[in-house]
């Protein structure tokens, strides 16, 4: 039996490559697509060849047993609620909320309903991560002592720059990511952040760049570059990074470090051509299977998501303070 | 001629000999070192008088280079100054504020020809990555990224893992970088910084500092003594027109990889960046060229005393948990 999966809106550019995971992976059935922005939706619609619903309440009201929701950040909350009113499980973009009682709406809707809520953290899927916790695990670095993350991209622009829609600027967007990788690894709550923000790369009324300091248990501190601060001529997309220091030495992960470069004379620019797994389907495939009845393995809660962008709220926190805060979970 | 002399003879002392060698018009008149052991060495070595005390390498001197650890700075500065001497010193500049201050008080009640010798700004990547962001290369510059250091620097006596003598992996390694950061983006408004430095973990040093400064740049500097993969640096400056990038890892000119004899224990990798001219060597010629033509050093002791100011507030900051503004 296939998953019978929508997608609630493609307001996020990660819509696309979830699309292509359901069309590609056997067990989904890829149903159709509901969108605020009807002419947005049309298009994927007829790109995907999956059918247009009229509404989002049309979509819900359909046989699909799952969505995908990849709306607007500030919208999350809405669409999930009448996703686990609906009764259907949900796999939700990150972050999963602008502001904390909408995430505690959204776990309250997911438990009440008895449905399932994840949180699109595909880097949970990366075999360097994997690895990497396989060796902190085993002791191959000893103690923990220290972390050093970066997740950069670049502007996405149009709604990414309105504070209202995605909750802030480049500290929201690219702080759960390694946030999250750290919870993993640590198997801690990060405990206070301090943040520097600046907005020199744009110029707007939003964070371009971000640093944020975190520490967490036994004096474990970390650091986490959030900025949107690859060039237009940068040869890829962005990075995430991962260096763990430990007593008896240091690990060092590049998550997408598996690469060609191409020297593209056609295209007069350079470009990292990745060759590695592709870790959103290996998302979308665990997702598939939890909603078909496997236990969960990876794949991470709406319970992480929220708890990783209370991270980025609170960098928010600490800037307008200008001191290190306490994170807020509650 | 003229004649310079050197107080300290470890790895500094005589690196910064191996740069006067090569300099046709300076003798080197005379050497210092209060270890008699490791001065006869020096002078085995190089061939070159030792003397019999600092006031008497005073005596035969013009010039007076520092090379001593980072705690003796002053005690050696501060009567070179009062004699009249031409003053070059290793970074960082003392090991306390107080101790920097004193020695700018001295330097400018003399008037004295004095640079710190913040080499980095000589290495020829840093000195153009700056030369770049001055002339807009990148646009208003946004975010810096450095990184520096490898494993912790064990010497006899043992001195970096006294944080009293040196300040640690902050105030002794990456003030390459701060005063790199402020040479190129100026003054520094606040500092926030984690460290493994006073957790007493033997030979392990590492930090995380995040600076802002007062043009709006923020800037996040990593220094380790934690890394026993060899000493790596990297830089990457963006700005809104654009980003430099520099990773002594990956940009290798010449690298050397031997298999070790039989019955002896390991292997040796030695990557290195050949050039005509190195570091230390364009840093003290300039010194030496200032003390001949009378022109002003690129580093003035400011620059010293306020480098050690940065990564004095670094330390406060992770010694305590709070920013610390300037």
């Amino acid at each position: 039996m296939k998953v019978k999966v929508g997608i609630m809106s493609f307001a996020h550019l990660h819509a696309d490559s979830y699309a292509h995971c359901l069309k590609t992976n056997p067990r989904a059935e890829f149903v159709g697509i509901a969108d605020h922005d009807r002419q947005r939706a049309q298009a994927k619609a007829e790109q995907y060849g999956v059918a247009l619903f009229d509404s989002y309440e049309a979509l819900l009201a359909s046989e699909v047993q799952a969505v995908i929701i990849c709306s607007e950040n500030a919208k999350h909350a809405q669409l999930a609620q009448m996703a686990a009113a609906a009764g259907k499980h949900i796999l939700c973009e990150k972050p999963l909320m602008t502001r904390l009682e909408d995430g505690k709406a959204m776990l309250a809707a997911a438990q009440g309903a008895g449905v399932h809520l994840f949180t699109a953290f595909p880097c949970r899927f990366s075999p360097a991560f994997q690895k990497m916790k396989q060796l902190i695990d085993a002791g191959a670095i000893g103690e923990l002592l220290a972390l050093r993350g970066t997740n950069r991209g670049s502007n996405p622009g149009g709604w990414f720059n309105d504070l209202e829609l995605a909750g802030g600027g480049a500290m929201i967007d690219h702080t759960v990511h390694v946030a999250d990788l750290i919870r993993l690894l640590t198997g801690q709550e990060i405990a206070t952040v301090y943040a520097e923000t600046s907005n020199q790369m744009f110029h707007g009324n939003y964070d371009d760049t971000a640093l944020l300091t975190l520490t967490l248990q036994n004096e474990l501190f970390a650091t986490l570059d959030a900025s949107w601060s690859r060039p237009k001529t940068f040869p890829t997309w962005g990075d995430v990074t991962l260096t763990a220091i430990g007593t008896k030495g240091i690990i060092e992960m590049d998550m997408f470090a598996q690469y060609l470069l191409h020297y593209d004379d056609r295209a007069g620019r350079i470009k990292q051509v990745f060759w590695g797994d592709n870790i959103d389907a290996l998302m979308i495939d665990e997702f598939l299977r939890v909603v078909a009845g496997e236990p969960r393995c990876v794949i991470a809660t709406g319970e992480d998501g929220y708890r990783a962008a209370a991270v980025a709220l609170a960098g928010y926190e600490s800037v307008r303070r200008g001191e290190p805060v306490t994170v807020s979970y509650e | 001629m003229v004649k310079v002399g050197i107080v300290g003879l470890g790895t500094m002392g005589r690196q910064h000999m191996d740069a006067y060698l090569q300099m046709p018009d300076v003798e080197v008149a005379g050497v210092y070192d209060h270890h008699p052991d490791r001065a006869e060495a020096f002078r085995q070595q190089y061939d070159v008088p030792v003397a019999s005390s600092f006031n008497a390498l005073l005596e035969c001197c013009e010039i007076i280079d520092i090379c001593t650890p980072t705690y003796r700075h002053a005690e050696y500065a501060l009567p070179a100054i009062e004699a009249g001497k031409a003053v070059v010193c290793e970074k960082p500049l003392a090991r306390t504020i107080e101790d920097c201050e004193r020695i700018a008080e001295a330097v400018h009640k003399h008037s004295t020809l004095f640079m710190p010798a913040h080499v980095l700004r000589f290495f020829p990547e840093f000195r153009m990555a700056h030369q770049l962001i001055r002339n807009g290369a990148i646009g208003t510059p946004a975010i810096i990224r450095t990184r520096r250091g490898g494993d912790f620097p064990i010497t006899k006596s043992d001195w970096y893992a006294d944080f009293e003598k040196s300040g640690g992996v902050i105030l002794d390694l990456i003030i390459h970088d701060f005063d790199w950061l402020r040479w190129t983006l100026g003054e520094v408004e606040r500092v926030y910084a984690k460290a493994l430095t006073f957790r007493k973990l033997n030979h392990l040093d590492y930090t995380l500092v995040t600076l802002r400064f007062q043009n709006g740049t923020i800037a996040h500097v990593e220094g380790t003594w934690c890394d026993p993969g060899g000493f790596r640096v990297t830089l990457e400056a963006c700005g809104d027109a654009g980003m430099l990038e520099y990773d002594s890892a990956q940009q290798v000119a010449l690298r050397l990889a031997t298999r070790a004899d039989e019955g002896s224990a390991g292997g040796v990798q030695v990557p290195e960046s050949p050039a005509v001219e190195n570091p230390y060597y364009l840093e003290l010629r300039h010194f030496v060229d200032c003390y001949k033509t009378g022109a002003t050093p690129e580093l003035t002791v400011t620059d010293g005393v306020e480098a050690v100011r940065i990564a004095l507030m670094a330390i406060e900051s992770a010694r305590t948990g709070r920013v610390v503004k300037r």
